[in-house]
């Protein structure tokens, strides 16, 4: 291990990190001081954000980046089925209630 | 006829056989006949849980008692799992634990709520109030009692993730553990009479089903390949004799590519 | 090795073969199936979210968003400690691979306490698993999330066993517990999002 690969991996938790510091800003621009209010933008962009971490990771930390195709590719579709399987049910259930 | 009669497998396939019987015989009467599952709801009145009983009243006492002349064919289910282990590199211990954990099982997991709910259908004019004690008490018993099940889950997983003779997959020793977590799942119904994590619920009946159904089609799989692989020996299980079209399928990649490996990079 | 994919980019450390695997293949389908059992659980959670919406807001603004992306940002670090594990147990650098490991380990501590300690403010405030539907879900999803990360602390040991004797290591068994590991921190962040973060 060295140190441009120890690098690498602090660049990616930074990053990482600073999504998360984002949904702060997200949730506070959103609420205002204020009670909490439904917002189908807030739900979108956290879902969204959370997925970008979720491949980030799959990618970087669990090293998917160097794995064969077939893995990259899985991986992939998994981060796509999620993001639909959420933005499918939260969707749905705004339509049905 | 004498290659049966001869077929050192032969007890192998008959407890595999046992099991595909029990499994289809246990669909037919919880699923089908008896209504029994998916579970009716927990939060009925006396007076739905009474009608349920009526509506219900030949198939509970014919289903069931099917299950209780047939509940036997576990045992062969039960030991061929436990001689999955005892192929394996581990302890005999393993296959000894499993065996007798999942010979209990079945009491409170199973045969409890036939019995009760057998109890519950044969007198139709019972007060509403115990009508609906039996009620409880038949469902609670079947889904509640899980920690044998997890616990034999965790033993096969341990047994196949220490195995040194590749008797089953490492991934299936992993769907053990994902089958002993619908377990835990499962175990708030003791708390909720309704919701997405009551007897009936969404996450503790529905999409535990759906994990326990996918685990079960895997060991009988697993299991029919197992017995296949079975060379009675100690060591390594070889793997499934290849099938004749292969080798023709590799000579005409080979030929394509000409590296032998079929692969584009 | 002639005619494979060229050699492997500069930032990787000790050459391996293009396209390795982490760990056991068969590690993978865990991930990928436990992953599939949350996402129906978190379907479940947003589709039943908007029916009583009111309910889940207000509640929501009960939990310390502080805490909860303080236990994202520990996760985080304990994944990225794993992976620089990983990285020097394949060097052969079993002195830091130890260190990393030991790191990811008090970090899964330090992310165990914080949740234990929300949970014990939340009850104490009179939240409890019972109380309504939104913290039937938070203690459900935190609790079941918990028993992954209990269970990623024996993984954690594995590792620990196999690095400390030179004769047992397994290059392979340290990848596929780091594989599990980082599958921990990847449940977080969905329940994060969507426990705290979501309107």
């Amino acid at each position: 291990m060295n140190a441009l690969t120890k690098r690498r991996s602090l660049i990616v938790l930074l990053v990482l990190v600073a999504i998360t510091l984002g949904y702060l800003a997200l949730d506070s621009a959103a609420d205002n001081g204020s009670a909490y209010r439904a917002s189908t933008a807030v739900t979108v962009i956290a879902i969204c954000l959370a997925l970008i971490k979720v491949r980030l990771i799959f990618r970087e930390f669990m090293q998917v980046k160097n794995a064969p195709t077939v893995l990259r590719r899985l991986t992939d579709l998994w981060v796509l089925l999620i993001g639909a399987t959420l933005l499918g049910s939260y969707f749905l259930g705004l339509a049905v209630h | 006829m004498s290659g049966w009669r001869n077929d050192p497998k032969r007890e192998l396939w008959l407890a595999w056989y046992a099991m595909i019987a029990f499994y289809n015989i246990f669909v037919i009467v919880f699923f089908f006949m008896t209504h029994a599952q998916p579970p009716p709801y927990p939060f009925w009145s006396d007076g739905q849980v009474v009608h349920w009983f009526n509506g219900n009243h030949n198939a509970l006492l014919i289903g069931f008692g099917i299950v209780f002349a047939t509940a036997a064919l576990t045992l062969p289910a039960n030991a061929l799992i436990a001689y999955s282990m005892r192929r394996m590199s581990v302890s005999r211990a393993f296959a000894y634990c499993y065996l007798v954990i999942y010979s209990l099982s079945a009491l409170p997991g199973m045969l409890l709520l036939c019995v009760v709910l057998s109890v519950g259908a044969m007198r139709p004019d019972r007060d509403p109030a115990q009508l609906h004690w039996l009620y409880d008490f038949a469902f609670l018993s079947y889904v509640g009692t899980m920690g044998i099940f997890l616990i034999g889950s965790l033993v096969w997983m341990l047994a196949i993730l220490l195995d040194k003779n590749r008797v089953l997959p490492k991934w299936f020793g992993y769907l053990n553990l994902c089958n002993a977590l619908t377990e835990v799942v499962v175990s708030p119904a003791w708390i909720f009479h309704q919701g997405v994590l009551d007897w009936n619920g969404l996450i503790s009946w529905w999409i535990n089903m759906v994990v326990f159904g996918i685990y079960t089609s895997a060991f009988m799989m697993l299991l029919r390949q197992m017995i296949q692989r079975e060379d009675f020996g100690d060591g390594p299980l070889p793997d499934l004799p290849k099938t004749p079209k292969a080798p023709r399928a590799k000579a005409k990649v080979t030929a394509l590519t000409g590296t032998g490996t079929g692969t584009p990079r | 090795m002639t005619g494979m994919a060229p050699a492997p980019q500069p930032e990787t450390d000790a050459p391996k073969p293009a396209g390795h695997i982490p760990g056991q293949p068969d590690m993978w389908v865990l991930v990928l199936f436990e992953a599939l059992v949350f996402t129906a659980y978190f379907a479940v959670y947003l589709f039943h979210r908007s029916a009583s919406s009111e309910l889940f807001l207000r509640s929501q603004a009960d939990l310390n968003p502080w805490l909860g992306t303080l236990d994202t940002v520990l996760l985080l670090t304990s994944s990225m400690f794993m992976l620089r594990c990983v990285q020097a147990a394949r060097a052969g650098a079993v002195r830091t691979a130890m260190t990393n490991v030991c790191l990811t380990a008090a970090l899964g501590v330090a992310f165990l306490a914080s949740k234990i300690t929300e949970w014990i403010l939340l009850t104490r405030d009179g939240h409890g698993f019972t109380s309504n539907e939104f913290f039937l879900y938070y203690f459900f999803l935190t609790g079941i999330h918990l028993l992954h990360l209990l269970i990623g602390f024996i993984t954690l040991g594995v590792i620990i066993y196999q690095l400390r004797n030179p004769k047992r290591r397994s290059q392979e068994i340290v990848e596929t517990c780091a594989t599990y590991w980082h599958t921990v921190d990847l449940l977080w962040i969905l329940i994060f999002s969507l426990l705290y973060v979501v309107r």
